[in-house]
């Protein structure tokens, strides 16, 4: 499903170049549930903004569903990523003075969905994140957690093969932490592969699959391990060698 | 459709969700373009074509025949004489051809002693006048000579304001102390600018109430009350059936309709022919100067044009490019404020064009209010230009094609001052704003 090769993405400014990820190789298959672990700065969020085409890489390939995204128009971008990409964010990012229902219609506005269509597939989002009675209400007079689900609503109601989340969880407390994990599987188990930045470990546990990222490089990536045998520092592959 | 009405209604709510920036911006592109639609359109009534479709064949002849020697004198005098008017007339060559000046009376309704006078405008003039300028009659038509008769032509609004009613042809109006048959009610009819009587700078006066025949205004010794000359001792007060005929007193305008190049020619020629006649003659002491002008170069030829007008369209000009500076600034604060939606729409799918899509329906909506207000704000600075300038008074209305214009101009301002925050805004990186 994403195929990556030799993928590297330089950060430029006058003085300084910032080597934000090197060569890495990667492949997710359909379906697939992955952690992306590692801790700041080393790139996960750079990698996760390229796989959803939110950013450009400076060389090596990317290929979703076999086609490479690389020479793409920005309509051709946009299209891919309307279709095949859902995003959640850790500040949810909803439109403060839009409803819930507006919200979540907003990226099948751009697919160019009829209203009725449009409003099926809403309807199918809330009634799976549990928030069908709230569509009238704006994100301000709901909970973080509700929010986060709007957000999950709004990624899944175009029913998109991947789901992108960057730390879903980071603002909520544990027990709408766990709440969200538990929606995030359920819709994994209905066959979207989900790549999730995460934190925390008990949620990379819980994922199929750990990828590990430090300092730009991809470290790890293989299915699920106890942690303690996955998170190696490039010194300390070194030294071991 | 239902993605336009989207965007329209995405727009009304970014005014509402921050009004104070957005209509800042507006009152600042309204002053800016008002302004310049009130100049616009005071320049475009005194520079625009009254007659499109004749204008190239309409002429002013004149002719240096002051009696009077001055051999540094090489210009030929703003109005003409009675008898320059006769013997110009005289070439058969132009396929319409009449004198005029302009005048003023009192008329009333015969009978009605009671009621005081109205002050009316007067336009002296020969019955081709009213093909030369197209002047349309709603009743009745124009002199069937030009010999002297009692005979009026009123504009619709005199004989409204004289009868109650426009169709008086046949009824009886007094001017002055004289009774006169009316045959003949205009049109509303306003010439802009008024080409025919550059030569007085009325150019952006009103048309006149009433039109009375050449002869009949020298029988009954009505005079320019605007440009006349005298160069003899005559006493043109006594006796003016024969001292205006007969004397040097200079008064009238000349208009010749020629259709052809070869018209034109000929009419030339004939002008040279007249004036080397009466050099022989005597009659033509002063250096040969003979001028056929075109309408449309009238203005520049008599040296009328309005140079504080000029001076204010440049200046609301400047003005208005200062206002679209601002009003770009503003924009840019508003659309940057926004960035961080334009980067969530970009994440979910929206495209450049999409966004682009978005911010011109943004623009529309802009421009419809930006277009309501600088039109009152043009309106109420064409009332202080003619209340500061009361030759302008005239020159106000707007037509169609200038409202038109004036929108599509308001369109282009509002886009071009969007333009810049608006690409800014949709080609700004995707990811820095979300989180």
């Amino acid at each position: 499903m994403i195929t990556l090769t030799n993928l590297s993405k330089i950060f430029r400014t006058e003085l300084i170049e910032t080597h934000a990820l090197r060569d890495i190789n990667l492949q997710v298959n359909e379906g697939e549930f992955a952690a992306l672990t590692g801790p700041s700065g080393s790139g996960k969020s750079t990698l996760l903004n390229i796989l959803g085409t939110l950013e450009n890489f400076d060389s090596g390939d990317y290929q979703l569903d076999g086609k490479s995204v690389k020479g793409l128009s920005d309509a051709a971008v946009s299209r891919l990523r309307n279709e095949k990409i859902g995003f959640i964010f850790q500040s949810f990012n909803l439109i403060k003075d839009f409803s819930i229902y507006d919200n979540i219609e907003l990226p099948l506005r751009y697919r160019g969905l009829k209203a009725s269509a449009r409003k099926q597939r809403i309807e199918q989002a809330l009634e799976l994140v549990g928030l069908h009675a709230r569509r009238d209400y704006l994100p301000g007079q709901l909970s973080g957690g509700q929010q986060q689900r709007v957000a999950i609503a709004r990624a899944i109601a175009g029913e998109p093969r991947i789901l992108l989340a960057d730390e879903p969880t980071g603002n909520l407390d544990s027990l709408m932490a766990r709440q969200v994990m538990e929606l995030l599987e359920q819709i994994n188990q209905r066959g979207c592969t989900i790549l999730m930045v995460t934190h925390d470990p008990e949620q990379a546990r819980r994922a199929g699959r750990h990828i590990q990222i430090i300092d730009g490089q991809l470290h790890d990536s293989t299915l699920y391990q106890p942690l303690a045998t996955q998170i190696v520092r490039p010194q300390a592959v070194a030294q071991g060698a | 459709m239902d993605n336009l009405l989207h965007s329209f209604s995405l727009a009304v709510r970014n005014i509402k969700r921050t009004p104070l920036p957005y209509l800042l911006t507006i009152l600042i592109l309204s002053l800016g373009l008002g302004m310049f639609f009130s100049n616009a359109t005071l320049y475009y009534w005194l520079n625009h074509d009254p007659l499109p479709h004749k204008s190239h064949s309409l002429f002013h002849p004149q002719i240096n025949a002051v009696l009077q020697p001055c051999d540094s004198c090489t210009e030929p005098t703003r109005v003409l004489s009675y008898q320059d008017v006769k013997k110009l007339s005289s070439s058969g060559i132009p396929s319409a051809q009449a004198a005029m000046f302009q005048s003023a009376g009192y008329a009333r309704l015969p009978g009605k002693t009671d009621q005081s006078p109205t002050p009316v405008s007067l336009r002296v003039t020969q019955r081709d006048f009213f093909t030369l300028f197209d002047v349309p009659f709603l009743h009745g038509q124009r002199w069937a000579d030009n010999t002297a008769r009692r005979e009026l032509i009123l504009s619709k609004a005199s004989a409204e304001r004289f009868f109650g009613r426009s169709n008086v042809v046949g009824e009886t109006l007094q001017l002055g102390n004289e009774l006169f048959t009316i045959s003949g009610v205009l049109q509303n009819w306003d010439m802009l600018p008024r080409l025919y009587d550059v030569a007085n700078g009325l150019s952006s006066a009103q048309s006149a109430d009433i039109y009375l025949p050449w002869e009949t205004a020298y029988d009954l010794g009505i005079k320019s009350n605007t440009t006349t000359m005298s160069r003899d001792s005559r006493d043109y007060s006594d006796n003016f059936a024969v001292n205006g005929r007969e004397g040097d007193f200079y008064q009238a305008q000349f208009w010749v309709q020629l259709d052809s190049p070869k018209q034109v020619a000929a009419y030339q020629q004939f002008m040279q022919q007249l004036v080397q006649s009466e050099k022989e003659a005597g009659r033509h002491p002063r250096p040969e100067a003979n001028r056929l002008t075109n309408i449309l170069d009238i203005t520049e030829h008599f040296n009328a044009r309005n140079r504080q007008l000029d001076a204010f369209a440049l200046v609301s000009l400047l003005f208005l490019l200062v206002c679209l500076f601002n009003a770009s600034h503003l924009s840019l604060n508003r659309y940057l404020a926004s960035q961080y939606e334009f980067g969530l729409r970009r994440a979910l799918g929206c495209s450049r064009g999409q966004l682009q899509q978005l911010i011109l329906a943004d623009v529309a909506v802009s421009a419809c209010l930006a277009l309501a207000l600088s039109l009152a704000v043009a309106a109420a600075a064409m009332t202080l230009i003619a209340s500061l300038l009361p030759a302008t008074r005239n020159l106000t209305s707007w037509n169609p094609v200038m409202v038109v214009t004036m929108a599509g101009t308001a369109l282009v301002a509002c886009y071009l001052v969007t333009l810049y925050p608006a690409l800014r805004a949709s080609f700004g990186g995707l990811n820095r704003q979300l989180k």
